[in-house]
């Protein structure tokens, strides 16, 4: 039997299938574009030409588009990312005690004791550090964003960036490129730069002890691997699946539960048609943002309701 | 006269009292409702971008009613104890709503002192006026008032929960429903019980505080970190979470000390402003949760 896990966040969705030693055995990536359903349907497109519906025994969901994910797919356990992550890294070793992850648009440490979260602290107001902001960067110094790390590692002189935020770091960047230093300079500067930014806010007051694992879509980024090592100065891990701890998390969620039978609704709501519409609620002065999921012209979900007035009128 | 009571800042703790004390000297009380959408934008448009959320909710509520209203209360809070102080953004707010306002109708300046009964009729006093000569009239109206507001039992102590946490933060966050998103009954649903500051006695926040290396100099301060210290040495409380204002600075104090000193304790600081977005809010929330129900050996899933 497997396990369905999915990650809805605000710049990429991710979908796996684990076993029931909780080894990844199907993986998908995609970007969200705003468009959380769609990216779904797309990732079960490809799963469901390996992976049949019946072998499916639970499934998980996370990420900021957890509960519209839950909805459509017929989730049997909805997670916060925190924990998602958190579970993810204690089953590969017990022993972690510090998680940073940075994703594509925010970033996140979790601490941890004898197998238990103990702290936690997000960042999504600050975009300097996040993926986005690296593929930025990546793309005005025309550099694939794959070689991003690799250019930094040949550094032998790093240029010292002002990481504070993301307006100053870049308009600092130009600045240091205008000058004339080396691009490899210039992005190991950079990395450096984001990391004692991240210690400086996300990090702050926050007890980093080793072991120490790096996720999120980030970690690929072997120059801020290694700032954080030397930052740090101890050995940080990457997860062989550092993209996709959270849906792993969220898989892994769903086996603990041991749910005789899931709420799955199947890889074949892939080919179904969802149309997605919102409105502004005027029942009472907050005025909510409602948005409305409809199949062949029939609503079957309402999201964003304050007061469940929507929301609560739809058998989910 | 009509008299507009503007649903912020310390309302939620001194309503009983002032609309008593209007309502004795003959007002009709226009209260605005209770914070929505509508009157965040507004605040938010009106008030300097600087200023602390709060603030800016006060100003949209005083916007919302202006109109209907002859006199807005707009108290100017100095001291509620001796040798302490309240918020300095308490005692200009008179100022800043006069200079950020327009079409005001007259609103309250007095300054309020309100640590002794002698020094709070100067504030009666002065505003009484605008309704009556009679001073006697006055002293009856302010003693009523003072009257329904001791009998006024403020605080949350939830019972029947496996987990408990004491939520702290000002009285105009942890209230206002709108503002932190229904976070009482985010918990409530979650199994976890709430326990404010009000329900720890004064006396007894007065002796924990003198444990403090320094007086604190902010009556917020000692009321929190005396309720915090109260509760985390009985055993009352699982967990700590805090409610603050983005941009307060007496939070970030309050913060810091607090997490200094009860560093075991699970702590889950919720900074609120016009951003916070919910569902990053919830997953903090959420988050917070499953640490605490698994620490206790709880099923995390
Ligand atoms: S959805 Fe509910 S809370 Fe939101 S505006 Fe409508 S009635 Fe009000
Ligand atoms: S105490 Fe903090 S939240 Fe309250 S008015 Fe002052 S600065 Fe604003």
């Amino acid at each position: 039997m497997y396990y369905l896990g999915i990650d809805v966040g605000s710049v990429s969705t991710d979908i796996v299938v684990i076993d029931e030693n909780y080894n990844v055995v199907e993986s998908v990536y995609l970007r969200t574009k705003g468009r959380p359903i769609k990216a779904v349907q797309e990732g079960f497109k490809y799963i469901k030409e390996k992976i049949k519906t019946n072998e499916i025994a639970g499934v998980g969901t996370t990420g900021s588009g957890r509960h519209i994910a839950a909805f459509l797919v017929g989730a049997d356990v909805v997670k916060n990312e925190i924990t998602s992550h958190a579970v993810a890294a204690l089953s590969l070793d017990k022993d972690v005690r510090t998680i940073i992850e940075i994703g594509g648009q925010d970033s996140k440490i979790i601490t941890l004791e004898n197998g238990m979260i103990t702290d936690f602290a997000m960042n999504t107001v600050c975009a300097a550090g996040t993926g986005s902001f690296l593929d930025r960067q990546a793309e005005r110094l025309e550099i694939p964003i794959e070689e991003f790390g690799d250019y930094a590692l040949r550094s032998k002189n790093p240029v010292r960036i002002a990481g504070r935020c993301a307006v100053f770091a870049e308009s600092d960047m130009i600045h240091k490129q205008q000058l004339g230093f080396a691009v490899e300079d210039i992005i190991r500067g950079l990395c450096e730069a984001l990391v004692r930014n991240y210690l400086n806010n996300v990090a702050k007051g926050k007890d980093i002890k080793s072991k120490i694992f790096f996720q999120g879509g980030v970690a690929a980024n072997k120059g801020m691997k290694r700032a954080f090592e030397e930052a740090l100065g101890c050995e940080v891990f990457v997860p062989k699946h550092y993209n996709m701890m959270g849906a792993i998390g969220a898989a892994i969620l769903a086996a603990e539960r041991q749910i005789k039978w899931t709420n799955f609704k199947g890889f074949e709501i892939a080919d179904v048609k969802y149309e997605t519409a919102s409105f502004e609620c005027s029942g009472c002065s907050n005025l909510c943002e409602v948005a409305v999921i409809k199949c062949e012209d029939k609503v079957i979900g309402y999201f964003g309701d304050r007061c469940g007035r929507h929301s609560g009128k739809v058998a989910v | 006269m009509k008299v507009g009571i503007p649903r912020g800042l310390l309302y939620y703790k001194y309503k009983p009292f002032f609309t008593t004390f209007f309502e004795e000297l003959g007002a009709e009380i226009i209260e605005s409702p209770d914070t929505n959408k509508e009157i965040l934008d507004l605040g938010v448009k009106l008030c300097t971008d600087e200023a602390c959320l709060p603030i800016k909710v006060f100003h949209g509520h005083v916007e919302k009613i202006k109109d209907k209203c002859d006199l807005i209360l707009v108290p100017r809070i100095m001291q509620v104890e001796k040798r302490e102080f309240i918020c300095p953004k308490f005692c200009g707010i008179p100022e800043m709503i006069e200079n950020n306002i327009k079409d005001l109708p007259q609103i309250t300046k007095a300054p309020i002192y309100s640590y002794s009964a002698d020094k709070f009729l100067n504030w009666a006093y002065e505003t009484g006026k605008l309704f009556t000569k009679s001073y006697i009239k006055i002293q009856r109206a302010f003693d009523y008032a003072i009257k329904e507001q001791n009998m006024f039992k403020e605080g949350i102590d939830d019972e029947g929960f496996q987990y408990k946490v004491a939520l702290i933060g000002h009285t105009y966050n942890i209230y206002d429903k709108f503002i932190n998103m229904n976070l009482v009954k985010k918990l409530n649903n979650f199994g976890i019980g709430v326990i404010t500051h009000e329900v720890v006695d004064d006396n007894v926040k007065h002796m924990e505080v003198k444990k403090l290396f320094k007086r604190p100099f902010w009556t917020f301060a000692r009321e929190y970190y005396g309720f915090a210290s109260y509760a985390v040495r009985n055993q009352l409380i699982d967990g700590i979470i805090y409610l603050s204002s983005f941009a307060c600075g007496i939070d970030s104090v309050i913060v810091e000390l607090l997490k200094l000193e009860f560093e075991d304790i699970p702590f889950l600081l919720l900074k609120i402003d016009e951003h916070t977005g919910e569902a990053g809010f919830d997953t903090r929330v959420e988050a917070f949760v499953d640490m605490l129900t698994r620490r206790k050996g709880g099923n995390l899933a």
